[in-house]
């Protein structure tokens, strides 16, 4: 299937909030408690539609122990989006976010999208970190929140979305560069000006990109 | 070099005869057209530009006489005359991984020997096991029973005796009777420390940030170790409990190095196979012994690990390393997983078995584990450069590696890479030094960096401080080549 865009999206936060479960969630539509803990970095990839453009995600799911800080940073470069999950069961977890913030911030490129998300929201009963304080934090820093749950897939999907959307209009204002790729965003092959030639039908499942 | 004048070099030719420059040149066959020609143009360049147009013509030669498809190189005879001079004079080739604007950074490959067929042995036997044992229980001729461990691994139904001896449990040279000892001694080792992060108290526990965070990821963890193995599958597995426990008493054991993921893969074979809680500890102690700078705070035993990968790979697959290096991954960031946890993602669970048992044998060298790295990628390098994959395509490619190869070719090749490195005339003291070849330097000095040629020749130049002055000249050199 051929794409008119490509967005790499990096997952971080503290480590067994669920950030393995939500890309599972997304790419598989489905949960899986009992998910190998990740080491170094994971990849899922998934189609959306937006616009009546295609667009492929790739999801690059990190290692959220502290010690792995170091490796994972490398992993920022190139991202278009993040998405920072905390876990609403855990305090601690939120208490980090600023942390976070800003070592997304120091190594990304300045346009990256980041995309606040309380994961878990299915344990109401266990939270221990309001809603209300989600929305102040993201935008006190500018981001986009939501609350998700992985298990119910609540949210799941249009926090991926939501993402790209952004990414999306960044790339119809202008902000973007699409021609660069540092930025986490690489135009479909056929959409590509370089690459005239591709085989027949290539061109069929997707209208060609009024890009910028 | 003139010290006056650091542009200033003096070019002696020892061989006064004139038409020796232009026959030589010949003899290389290099310059097809018309050598005196060219010659000449390198002459009267000199003149103008002495600094730029000796080190462009000299990394010409090298590039040609290194780098060049066999069949356009010139007779090996002669590659090998040229290593050799590189070899005597310090002014060999140094690789770096500095690129200085508008230079091309060149390394120079070692001239490898070919590489031999390596086959794969039988596991170790209880035949082999029993008769390597004396009357009173002692193992003899540990050298031997390594090999064919390294050779072919370990039956099975021996692991549970064999392991502890690998892992350090028990001396090979104790006794039945003084190994009964130092089980019990470890039994009761065991549980005391266990004991004391069970007796801990809410109230202390609550003043104890630093042992709270890791039992919560403990916890965490226990529940997503390997849970499609048998032995830790469905909810409530009692194993869970015993690994949970023993990843707790080691936390006790070792509080400087605490917890941090990764751990819990490296024992969760172990416990398997052991199934007694403190024997499990025990060799788990052993391993964690042997990889714990794989779990520095700071990542610096995986950095090093990483980059000492890299330095591998350049001498047994230069176009390999220097195809990652222009691709934004000579970090070899994509092989963090693999040297994490010693491929436990990589293969199942049997393979992961008798892959941990080789490598624990230490043999053939220091670092085998990093030439089982090598020979992944020499597997897949066709295909990373055919498809001119990126940074990002690199890393996929080797993670969907997972439990897709075969773990016995892998051995074979990696054995067979060692002994093509071990065999190279001319390895750089960097590569020896990872493969245990030269002797490790202290840990103050900047080893990584320091990729000097081994001077095979025993009478060194007459003063020191000019080589140094000489060859930092020609390190800078001899590393930027105009494209």
């Amino acid at each position: 299937m051929s794409y008119a865009y490509l967005f790499k999206y990096i997952i971080i936060g503290d480590t067994g909030v669920g950030k393995s479960c939500l890309l599972l969630q997304f790419t598989d539509k489905r949960f899986q408690p009992v998910h190998d803990l990740t080491i170094g970095v994971e990849f899922g990839a998934r189609m959306i539609t937006i616009d009546n453009k295609l667009i492929k995600l790739q999801i690059w799911d990190t290692a959220g122990q502290e010690a792995f800080r170091s490796i994972t940073r490398s992993y920022y470069r190139g991202a278009a989006g993040a998405l920072l999950v905390y876990d609403i069961t855990r305090r601690e977890t939120f208490n980090h976010l600023t942390t976070w913030l800003e070592d997304a911030r120091q190594h990304s490129n300045s346009n990256m999208v980041i995309m606040l998300i309380g994961n878990k929201s299915d344990l109401e009963s266990r939270r221990e970190v309001k809603k209300e304080e989600g929305d102040a934090f993201a935008r006190e820093h500018g981001l986009i929140f939501m609350e998700t749950s992985a298990r119910t897939a609540a949210n799941v999907e249009e926090a991926f979305i939501n993402t790209a959307k952004e990414i999306y209009e960044k790339i119809q204002e202008g902000v973007f560069d699409i021609n660069n790729e540092a930025n986490g965003i690489k135009i479909g092959p056929q959409h590509s000006p370089s690459n005239a030639s591709l085989p027949p039908g290539s061109q069929s499942s997707s209208p060609s990109s009024g890009c910028c | 070099r003139s010290r006056q004048d650091r542009h200033y070099f003096v070019v002696i030719d020892s061989r006064p005869d004139p038409r020796s420059l232009p026959h030589s040149f010949s003899d290389l066959q290099i310059l097809y057209d018309n050598p005196k020609e060219t010659v000449w143009k390198f002459v009267n360049n000199l003149r103008d530009r002495p600094y730029e147009t000796t080190l462009s013509t000299f990394s010409k030669f090298s590039e040609y006489l290194l780098y060049r498809n066999p069949e356009t190189r010139p007779d090996e005879d002669v590659a090998d005359l040229f290593n050799q001079r590189l070899m005597e004079t310090p002014t060999a080739v140094i690789k770096s991984s500095v690129e200085e604007e508008g230079y091309h950074v060149v390394g120079r490959s070692a001239l490898l020997p070919p590489r031999p067929v390596v086959c794969r042995g039988q596991p170790l036997s209880i035949q082999q096991w029993a008769s390597a044992t004396d009357d009173e229980g002692r193992i003899s001729d540990v050298d031997s029973i390594k090999s064919i461990i390294f050779k072919g691994g370990v039956s099975p139904s021996l692991r549970y005796d064999v392991w502890k001896f690998l892992l350090g449990y028990y001396p090979w040279q104790s006794t039945n009777a003084e190994r009964q000892d130092l089980r019990k001694q470890k039994i009761e080792d065991y549980f005391r420390m266990k004991l004391q992060w069970r007796s801990m108290t809410a109230e202390q526990e609550s003043r104890f940030s630093d042992f709270r965070e890791r039992k919560s990821l403990i916890e965490k963890d226990v529940n997503r170790t390997d849970r499609t193995v048998p032995f830790f599958s469905g909810e409530n597995n009692p194993n869970l409990v015993l690994l949970y426990d023993i990843l707790m008493t080691y936390v006790m054991y070792n509080f400087d190095l605490g917890y941090v993921q990764g751990m819990s893969d490296l024992l969760s074979p172990i416990l398997s196979l052991m199934s007694n809680e403190a024997d499990a500890f025990w060799c788990f102690v052993g391993f964690m012994d042997k990889v714990y700078r794989n779990f520095d705070m700071d990542q610096a035993g995986m950095k090093k690990q990483l980059s000492q990968l890299h330095t591998l790979l350049t001498a047994a697959g230069p176009d390999l390393s220097s195809y990652l290096d222009e691709h934004d991954s000579g970090n070899m960031f994509f092989c963090f997983r693999w040297l994490l946890v010693w491929f436990k993602r990589e293969f199942s669970h049997d393979d992961i078995m008798t892959l941990w048992e080789v490598l624990w044998t230490g043999l053939p060298c220091s670092n085998f584990h990093l030439l089982v790295c090598v020979a992944i990628l020499d597997t897949e390098k066709a295909i990373i450069t055919d498809s001119n994959y990126g940074f990002t395509e690199i890393l996929k490619h080797i993670n969907d590696l997972s439990f897709k190869m075969n773990l016995e070719k892998l051995l074979c090749e990696a054995e067979a890479i060692y002994l093509q490195l071990e065999n190279a005339p001319n390895l750089t003291m960097s590569t020896k030094r990872v493969l245990g070849l030269a002797p490790d330097v202290s840990p103050t000095s900047t080893s990584s960096d320091d990729d000097s040629i081994v001077d095979a020749s025993p009478d060194k130049p007459e003063s020191e401080s000019f080589t140094d002055d000489f060859e930092q000249g020609f390190e800078r050199a001899i590393t930027t080549n105009y494209y």
